[in-house]
């Protein structure tokens, strides 16, 4: 299938690790490979972008334990105001965005947004971030896709989820069938490739920083804070939001009144 | 000058040439960012949701960009042609 192969041609991109390296050139790197094994025929890869996963996992694990332990009815505590502030937040959020009977989408949706953001923000540790991994995302995409398909024929039934592929007219099913297919696919090529061009860039600036000045202090700074920082934010932001907007988008059941 | 050389310095000029769509993202962001300035001068009230949804249009529109950007970083670090040869 074409499309498959297109993906492995983009994965390529974050497995090789080869450029101008003879001349001391600049060089993408992949993620690392830390360990191989095979269970039952099948080739397993522990990949630098897992065990950062793992770590980020027990930071942020750690972080929301602190936040919602020990939590009172009449709140004395900043720990506890943050927590209820955070949750408030994206209660709002979801209601605003899917409507009121799409609220147990909610931890989903924060999870899916801190999730992102911790692993796009692991670059300030010197870690290289996960989300520039394709792999990493796309199985992010996938579950949106799973979501959608899910809600369309939860929603409409068999029937009406199938007929809901024939709108407006009947000659538009092979344009909605392939922007189905294509969704996953854009929605997590757009935060791996921002995520990547912001470390390229700032593999780019440092590289000929350390040719031009040697001393490579301060000049980054406007570059790591855009680039690692707020695209981080926009893009954990941006692929919460669309998650939410193409669920609701697949709801085809009665319309219901506001 | 030999075909892999060529090849390769083609492949160059190629990442350079794709990344050309960067001018749509560039208008269409521009645009969308103009308009929500427009929208929070009138309305001003609402402006966490128009901030919102710029950001969410702004996102889609860069979409053509990013895939010009991955195209190009394909080219320029797996060299799918010159590994042919």
């Amino acid at each position: 299938m074409n499309l498959l192969s297109n993906l492995d041609a983009v994965e390529a991109v974050t497995t090789v690790a080869e450029a101008a390296g003879e001349s001391g050139g600049l060089s993408v790197e992949g993620p690392l490979v830390v360990a191989e094994f095979t269970i039952f025929g099948f080739d397993f890869v522990i990949t630098e972008s897992i065990t950062v996963q793992w770590v980020v996992l027990i930071g942020l694990g750690l972080l929301f334990f602190v936040l919602g332990r020990n939590l009172k009815t009449n709140p004395d505590s900043k720990r506890q105001a943050l927590a209820e502030m955070v949750v408030g937040m994206f209660c709002g959020l979801v209601n605003d965005t899917m409507g009121k009977k799409y609220s147990k989408y909610t931890p989903y949706m924060a999870a899916l947004f801190f999730w992102s953001l911790g692993l796009s923000l692991s670059c300030l540790l010197g870690f290289r971030p996960p989300t520039s991994d394709f792999s990493v995302v796309f199985a992010w995409g996938m579950i949106t896709f799973i979501l959608i398909h899910r809600n369309r024929f939860k929603t409409g039934g068999l029937g009406g989820g199938l007929k809901s592929f024939t709108e407006p007219i009947f000659i538009m099913t092979p344009m909605n069938l392939l922007s189905e297919l294509i969704t996953p696919v854009s929605q997590s090529l757009r935060h791996f490739g921002n995520i990547l061009a912001g470390l390229v860039i700032g593999g780019i600036v440092y590289w000929a920083l350390e040719i031009f000045i040697k001393v490579p202090i301060l000049i980054p700074v406007p570059f790591s804070l855009y680039f690692d920082i707020f695209s981080a934010v926009i893009q954990a932001f941006v692929f919460m939001t669309l998650t939410m907007v193409y669920v609701a988008m697949a709801d085809c059941g009665p319309e219901e009144a506001e | 000058m030999d075909g892999r050389a060529f090849v390769l310095g083609m492949e160059v000029v190629g990442a350079g040439l794709a990344l050309i769509a960067g001018i749509g993202p560039g208008i269409g962001q521009g645009f969308c960012g103009g308009k929500a300035v427009e929208a929070i001068g009138r309305q001003p009230e609402a402006g966490g949701v128009i901030t919102r949804t710029m950001l969410i249009g702004d996102a889609v529109a860069e979409s053509t960009g990013i895939y010009a950007l991955v195209f190009a970083l394909i080219v320029m670090f797996t060299n799918p042609f010159a590994s042919k040869l």
